[in-house]
């Protein structure tokens, strides 16, 4: 995955007053920490910062201040309404150095006719380089059919990623799709009978 | 329709609709998923009418998420009664949602089939609301 430059400040205020100043100011207040160093306080540029967080575990080259920090994004706080990032937890990381963390796993292809794929797991947690972090695990499941399963252990990792999940956590199911109901009965008896609180 | 097997109260006070939620505000289950914009009491029917309007569409394949329940009993007094003589009786049972709060999700579709599904799922609830997609992937 590319890195992303970006040059941040410290902090000398604290506080969600002094954060909400900081947003307005178009910066997110962030956190960077590891490695058993103290934490320091930055703020980062809004605009370049929501574009490099896009992708998960996005790795960041931080001037902050004339020094220069690399960093993988570890959390970020979102605001649920407004989907504006308010805050960034950073874990500083080292060239070379392995890391652990969570790849998004994408399916790709058709499955065989009459069949349905339910994805059970949407990512799975590996061991890479930090500079060398797959940005998704792909699979394909063409032509699978039903009763077919794909475990954590058919996945294809890129070269230096090591998987942690277990082997056998089971990440996709092909199966036959399941009868839905449609409520065609439901609706007939709520149009003719009030609504019965059944609750003693 | 969903409704509480067993309740401790029969009758409550009306849930509070400030605010926002404070939980359930990402797509965890699915790939799309429905998010309140506005506060609104949603009934068991609603929930039921727009769990309806996106089996409908998808036919088959695919799976629906329900993320809220109504665990929440309503009162009405009887028309043309006087007030007064103690509380109504329970007419409805509501999930109250506050803006930000996912109420259904879907996966195992197309995109345009999805969204498609949602949209028609929002017309049949009380409030505004978006869909979104789970964060995270590419």
């Amino acid at each position: 995955m590319a890195e992303q430059k970006l040059a941040a400040q410290m902090r000398t205020e604290f506080g969600k007053g002094a954060a909400r100043r900081a947003r307005r100011a178009n910066l997110i207040p962030a956190v960077i920490y590891g490695h058993g160093a103290e934490a320091l306080h930055i703020s980062l540029p809004e605009r370049e910062t929501t574009r490099a967080a896009r992708h998960a575990n996005a790795l960041l080259t931080l001037d902050i201040e004339g020094e220069v920090h690399l960093a993988l994004v570890k959390d970020i706080q979102r605001d649920p309404l407004l989907q504006i990032i308010e805050h960034i937890d950073l874990l500083t990381v080292r060239s070379g150095e392995k890391v652990i963390v969570d790849v998004p796993v994408v399916l790709h292809g058709e499955v065989a006719p009459g069949a349905v794929s339910n994805q059970e797991e949407v990512t799975i947690s590996i061991e890479s380089e930090a500079t060398h972090i797959p940005a998704h695990v792909e699979f394909s499941i063409e032509g699978r059919k039903v009763g077919e399963h794909v475990h954590a252990a058919d996945l294809v990792l890129p070269k230096g990623s090591t998987l942690l999940t277990d082997p056998e956590m089971l990440i996709v199911n092909i199966s036959e799709p399941t009868v839905q109901d449609l409520g065609v009965e439901d609706e007939a008896v709520t149009t003719t009978t009030p609504a019965a609180p059944a609750a003693e | 329709m969903l409704i509480p097997r067993r309740v401790k109260f029969r009758k409550q006070h009306h849930p509070t609709r400030s605010g926002q939620a404070t939980g359930g505000t990402k797509v965890t289950f699915g790939e799309y998923g429905i998010q309140a914009l506005t506060p609104a009491y949603v009934t068991n029917r609603q929930i039921e009418s727009a769990r309806i309007a996106m089996t409908r569409h998808i036919k088959r394949g695919g799976k629906v998420w329900i993320n809220i329940y109504p665990d929440r009993p309503l009162t009405k007094k009887p028309a043309e009664t006087r007030m007064g003589s103690g509380k109504g009786s329970p007419e409805w049972w509501i999930a109250n949602v506050k803006p930000g709060r996912v109420l259904f999700e879907i996966s195992g579709v197309s995109e345009e089939v999805a969204r498609e599904a949602l949209r028609l799922a929002i017309h049949k609830l009380p409030l505004k609301a978006r869909i979104l997609r789970r964060e995270g992937g590419d």
